[in-house]
């Protein structure tokens, strides 16, 4: 908080105009925060989240007085919103460090303008998929049982642990692509770093060394995020050796819409700038993307419907007949076709807001895959006899406190607990993105009119 | 708790004994037999257990799945209507899908095959209740409501936000009886003791009247065993 005031002060009398030229036009600094110098729609939608988090945080003090019982939750539908979010929230990371890593590695240079919002994006992602565990416990009180007693054989042990190392790597690549900058502007976040000749070299390479951890991190979350559901023998709907890879496709579709969408918004915002025609390679890799997740996704389907019979078969029935079936129809139509086709057709994919919906059906497409592995997965007594599974709280007289099978839908609780959640990394991202500088490039860094660096100058890096 | 009675001590002497565990080898290794054609599908073994255990409102550790479509209904094979019942409590693995998820090990397997479960230790995160085949584990969503204001079970109860399940009643094997639910059959259609005795009634009665275990097919290898019905209840035969 010191650095708040401090800096803050130092930015005070001079006000923002004089701010910025005073400090060459570099970085805005933390006088950025003081609602003065916002504009009224970014005050707005400050305010809004903020209310949001507040809202959030009074649900989750809710529940944590009444325990889960507030969420629609129970013995026959054990896992429900959080969880699927959690994963959700996995995937949504996966577009951050294939193009940092992937772009280093592979020598994509094109993707150099996005590179910062995209490690942004995949530690907020990463860090909101941590928090939602914490409601979806019931005991949110022992959290640190987890570290003080690891069981090394359960998958979610594995999985905290990749989240922790992932989360660590985002956090250090946004440091190591903006400390430079950040080091020009004074900021006490570049922690004394420097930014001589030698300085930027031994960036360049940490940057591909952290590349080369980079990658095969995200591999490895997104496969072991899949093997917490792929390896119970139990739920036939799961277990299944495509969980991996499908798992990684869905990831990489998630998290290219939604790098489409916030870089969009953020040229707009004024704080990244480059061509229509890096969105529209990115179109067109997210095109490819969702062809793989959809021949996967099929590959599944007819892997387990073919045989007509045994505990893969019935829920696959389910999925494409029963009271769910909407939900998997909407995946496969509004989150695979439709979206394919608007980044096939060369016409459409170089206008911006044909591959923005594309990307809006894409990122909501998948988390309507991910709604259709838990609710398929969980919603069905495995031994299929009644009365079934004993629902887990006192029912009204006369009202069974068994069911073979649940009809979940999200409580009002558990809507606003995620209300909160997505305002926290909505606020932390938009914090992030007003006070770091999202540019590539050296000192054309800042916001300013002479600084529109064209798209080309990007690449310099 | 020591100084609650437990109900079996009212019975009679000869009841008494059926409570006892039978024989036992130097290492036991427990197992229940549930005879499908002696049960009557009465819940006796659910009630005496909720009693027993102190199980909260809408929850259950034991139940009486009824074979076919709908509860206590018949279900027709071979032209004939026949009616027989699954009671289903944990199956108490040897190789439980449970224990192998659960990131705090609050859920272990024991020495004698017991299942066992920590509520000081579980954090509530359901994972063992995803990975177990039988759909046995309950878990307490809010804080348990019981109908009682006092605490009628024989162990302690169990806190909200953490999960539960039938616990083959270790405390009452500790002094040679029998779980609960085993003494208190009407029909005498629940069996227990030491599979690692082949003397033992368990382990004959899994032996001659071909005891099968719950869904075999996923390696869980339940330590509990089910009698398949020789007599067929139709009208006819
Ligand atoms: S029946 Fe379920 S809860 Fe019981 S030991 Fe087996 S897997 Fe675990
Ligand atoms: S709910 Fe408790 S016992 Fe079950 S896996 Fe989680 S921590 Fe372990
Ligand atoms: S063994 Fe004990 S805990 Fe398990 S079902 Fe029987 S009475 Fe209940």
């Amino acid at each position: 908080m010191s650095a708040v005031t401090d800096t803050g002060q130092a930015a005070a009398p001079g006000g923002t105009g004089a701010r910025r030229t005073a400090g060459g036009g570099v970085s805005p600094g933390w006088s950025v925060f003081h609602p003065r110098n916002m504009s009224p729609a970014l005050r707005v939608w400050l305010a809004v989240l903020l209310a949001g988090l507040l809202v959030g945080l009074g649900a989750w003090v809710y529940q944590l007085t009444q325990g889960l019982a507030v969420t629609n939750m129970r013995n026959s539908m054990m896992w429900g919103l959080y969880i699927t979010l959690f994963m959700y929230f996995v995937g949504l990371s996966a577009g951050g460090l294939i193009v940092a890593s992937g772009g280093r590695l592979f020598g994509a240079v094109r993707y150099k303008p996005i590179v910062r919002l995209a490690v942004l994006e995949a530690t907020v992602a990463v860090m909101l998929a941590a928090l939602l565990l914490l409601p979806d416990i019931g005991r949110p009180d022992r959290v640190w049982h987890l570290f003080r007693y690891p069981h090394l054989t359960s998958p979610l042990i594995w999985d905290i642990a990749i989240v922790t190392v992932y989360f660590l790597i985002s956090v250090t690549y946004v440091w190591l692509y903006t400390r430079a900058d950040l080091a020009r502007a004074g900021s006490r976040l570049a922690f004394g770093t420097g930014t001589s000749a030698a300085d930027l070299a031994r960036d360049e390479r940490l940057k591909t060394a952290l590349a080369w951890i980079g990658l095969p991190a995200a591999i490895l979350l997104h496969s072991i995020t899949a093997w917490i559901f792929g390896l119970q023998i139990a739920r036939g709907f799961w277990y299944s050796a495509v969980m991996a890879p499908l798992f990684i496709s869905s990831a990489l579709v998630s998290g290219m819409g939604l790098m489409i969408l916030l870089a969009l918004v953020l040229r707009r915002g004024g704080r990244l700038s480059f061509g229509n025609d890096l969105v529209s390679s990115m179109g067109s890799l997210l095109g490819v993307f969702i062809a793989v997740e959809g021949f996967l996704v099929f590959s599944e389907m007819l892997t387990a419907a073919y045989p007509g019979a045994g505990f893969e078969a019935e829920p696959v029935e389910r999925l494409l007949t029963g009271p769910y079936a909407g939900f998997f129809w909407f995946e496969v139509v509004a989150g695979l076709a439709v979206p394919l086709v608007l980044l096939a057709v060369r016409r459409l994919r170089m206008d911006m807001r044909w591959v923005a919906i594309a990307a809006v059906l894409a990122v909501v497409g998948i988390f309507v895959h991910r709604l259709n592995i838990v609710l398929n997965g969980l919603s069905y007594a495995t031994v299929s006899y009644p009365p079934g599974v004993s629902i887990g709280t006192a029912q009204p007289a006369g009202e069974t406190s068994f069911a073979l099978s649940l009809f979940y839908y999200p409580s009002v609780i558990e809507w606003l607990v995620v209300l909160g959640l997505l305002s926290l990394g909505a606020l932390v991202f938009t914090a992030a993105a007003l006070y770091l500088p999202l540019r590539e490039g050296g000192p054309g860094a800042a916001p300013g009119p002479a600084l529109q660096a064209d798209p080309g100058g990007a690449a310099m890096e | 708790m020591a100084d609650k009675v437990s109900p079996i001590e009212a019975l009679p002497p000869a009841s008494r004994e059926y409570g006892e565990i039978d024989r036992t080898s130097k290492k036991p290794r427990w197992a229940m037999v549930v005879d499908q054609e002696r049960c009557i599908g009465c819940w006796s073994c659910c009630v005496i257990c909720k009693s027993e255990n102190d199980v909260p409102l809408g929850m259950w550790w034991n139940r009486i799945d009824t074979v076919g479509e709908a509860l206590d209904t018949p279900y027709s094979e071979d032209g004939e209507l026949r009616m027989h019942w699954l009671p289903l409590a944990c199956q108490h693995c040897e190789n439980p899908a449970c224990t192998k998820v659960c990131p705090v090990s609050a859920t272990y397997p024991r020495e004698d095959g017991a299942v066992m479960q920590d509520p000081e230790r579980c954090i509530g995160c359901r994972y063992c209740m995803v990975a177990c085949p039988y759909g046995v584990r309950v878990f307490n969503w809010g804080t348990p409501e019981r109908p009682t204001d006092f605490d009628t079970g024989m162990v302690e109860p169990r806190p909200v936000g953490t999960m539960e399940k039938c616990s083959f009643c270790v405390h009452r094997l500790a002094d040679g009886q029998v779980p609960s639910c085993i003494w208190s059959c009407p029909a005498q259609a629940r069996i227990f003791g030491d599979l690692n005795d082949p003397e033992s009634a368990v382990s004959r009665l899994i032996r001659e009247r071909a005891g099968y275990q719950l869904l075999e097919e996923r390696g869980t290898d339940p330590h509990v065993f089910y009698l398949p019905p020789r007599r067929k209840r139709g009208l006819w035969t």
